[in-house]
């Protein structure tokens, strides 16, 4: 775990640097153990940053997320650094966003956390109903401990654990400036099994399990808004010329928006699982992702999001590409 | 069983100008009969053809879509169709794991002097289309106001 005196100490050197303009980090909620981003432009701010469990957002998305203002007539633009706390899958979108030159390395100071897991806010909730809002939560070891209330619980750290981070191969920052704790070793695998076994199923039976998850879907574009790699300034469904995707919430349109959505991340996936943790009507996002993941992996041997020196996969290719597709 | 065989697809084919063209444009002019379930929509290659074109047309009836283009080595713009080939390959694998079968979405090489060629393309896709039958999954709803 993170030593918070270190990090908040770290946090104020790093901030009073003549060249930083801003640190994004995580700060306690107004409740309970959820955290929420945190803005902090001078030291003094940096007191109440915080390292939990409960770190479950991407902080990534808030550098490309920021509106660039025309600069003012007669104005320098502000190209101070903006500094970042990231976790290891956070610090793979950071690659992802640099490799497909969103902007130049030295914009970005990276604080990398290495990363032993947060938690499913999900699972907590459904096991222990009601500490979200009072409690709290540390990690001791192997075990998550949640207090609420006085009482104190233990739980195994996998029972509630993070999807991604069950599978997560990139505990430790990819990329960073200063690193906030010893590195983290690679404490898991990922095989794909559950594509898998999707693959496996007839198409009838896959494109039931599809037709019940987006019809749920409300179209309120979390997943687009919260995604690191979302970033065009000019979004497809947005346009109104082509129209790629009507706005009316219908199976066909819904259907036709998370295909472009996933396809848009083909190649570009960090598998962040931020989609999916913001989807309030509980649609398995990151099981598209997950499955361009796979087949990016097996048919071009492509990971994103692990060199800046790789060409964005898309817009490369190689002759020797399978064909055993085409007619 | 029968009343599927009676059933017809559309099929929408995304072609490229300066091969497949040519070439359904030979299997025409040498009278070389093919399906009439094809409909030709020119591109001026075959990287042209966005991905959301594919899921596009089959959302707006299509029952079938086929991408062609020059051999690989024979583009007209030197690499649009390796650009094609790679991402039609996700999106034909991401489709069949939403469920849509994968012989409704084609791919194929057909150069200006393959007019034969392009009737038993054409052959196939339908075949492949006819048995899967018509695309119901996620087609646009047709409104009668």
């Amino acid at each position: 775990m993170v030593d918070l005196t270190k990090l908040r100490e770290m946090a104020k050197e790093v901030i009073s640097r003549e060249d930083v303009r801003e640190l994004i980090g995580y700060r306690p909620g107004t409740y309970g153990f959820r955290v929420r981003p945190a803005f902090v432009t001078g030291p003094d701010d940096a007191d109440d940053l915080v390292f939990t469990p409960a770190c479950v957002n991407n902080l990534a998305s808030y550098i490309v997320l920021e509106e660039k203002l025309p600069v003012k007539r007669g104005e320098e633009p502000d190209l101070r650094k903006v500094a970042v706390m990231v976790k290891g899958c956070d610090s793979r979108a950071l690659l992802q966003q640099m490799e497909e030159k969103a902007y130049p390395r030295e914009r970005i100071l990276v604080l990398g956390i290495p990363c032993t897991g947060v938690v499913d806010m999900a699972k907590v909730q459904a096991r222990f109903p009601d500490v979200l809002e009072v409690g709290e939560i540390a990690l001791e070891g192997e075990k998550l401990v949640l207090s609420a209330g006085g009482t104190k619980e233990e739980v195994p750290k996998e029972e509630l654990l993070a999807d991604k981070c069950t599978r997560c191969r990139y505990p430790t920052p990819l990329v960073y400036d200063e690193l906030l704790d010893a590195e983290v070793e690679r404490f898991a695998d990922d095989d794909y099994a559950d594509v898998a076994e999707m693959e496996k199923r007839s198409a009838a039976d896959k494109w039931a399990y599809w037709e019940e998850k987006f019809n749920r879907c409300i179209r309120c574009y979390s997943c687009r808004n919260v995604c690191p790699m979302c970033y065009c300034e000019d979004c497809v469904l947005l346009r109104l010329q082509p129209q790629w995707m009507r706005r009316s919430v219908d199976l066909s349109e819904n259907t036709a928006y998370h295909i472009s959505r996933a396809y848009h991340l083909a190649g570009r996936c960090i598998q962040c699982g931020e989609c999916q943790r913001v989807c309030p009507v509980d649609i398995p996002l990151m099981e598209l992702n997950r499955k361009f993941s796979k087949d990016v992996l097996e048919l071009y041997d492509y990971e994103p999001g692990t060199d800046v020196e790789n060409p964005p996969l898309l817009s490369t290719f190689k002759v020797e590409d399978r064909e055993d597709f085409i007619m | 069983m029968a009343e599927k065989n009676d059933f017809e697809p559309n099929i929408v084919a995304f072609l490229c100008n300066w091969c497949s063209y040519a070439g359904a444009d030979l299997a025409g002019t040498s009278r070389i009969q093919y399906p009439s379930n094809v409909r030709v929509i020119r591109v001026m290659c075959s990287g042209r053809v966005n991905p959301l074109f594919i899921m596009n047309a089959l959302q707006q009836g299509a029952d079938g879509v086929l991408i062609s283009g020059c051999h690989p080595g024979d583009c007209h713009y030197m690499q649009g169709n390796y650009y094609a080939r790679r991402r039609f390959n996700l999106m034909r694998n991401f489709l069949e794991h939403l469920g849509v079968e994968p012989q409704r979405v084609r791919m194929s090489w057909v150069s200006a002097s393959e007019g034969a060629k392009w009737k038993e393309v054409i052959e196939e896709v339908r075949e492949g289309v006819k048995e899967v039958g018509p695309m119901d999954q996620f087609k646009r709803r047709q409104l009668n106001w």
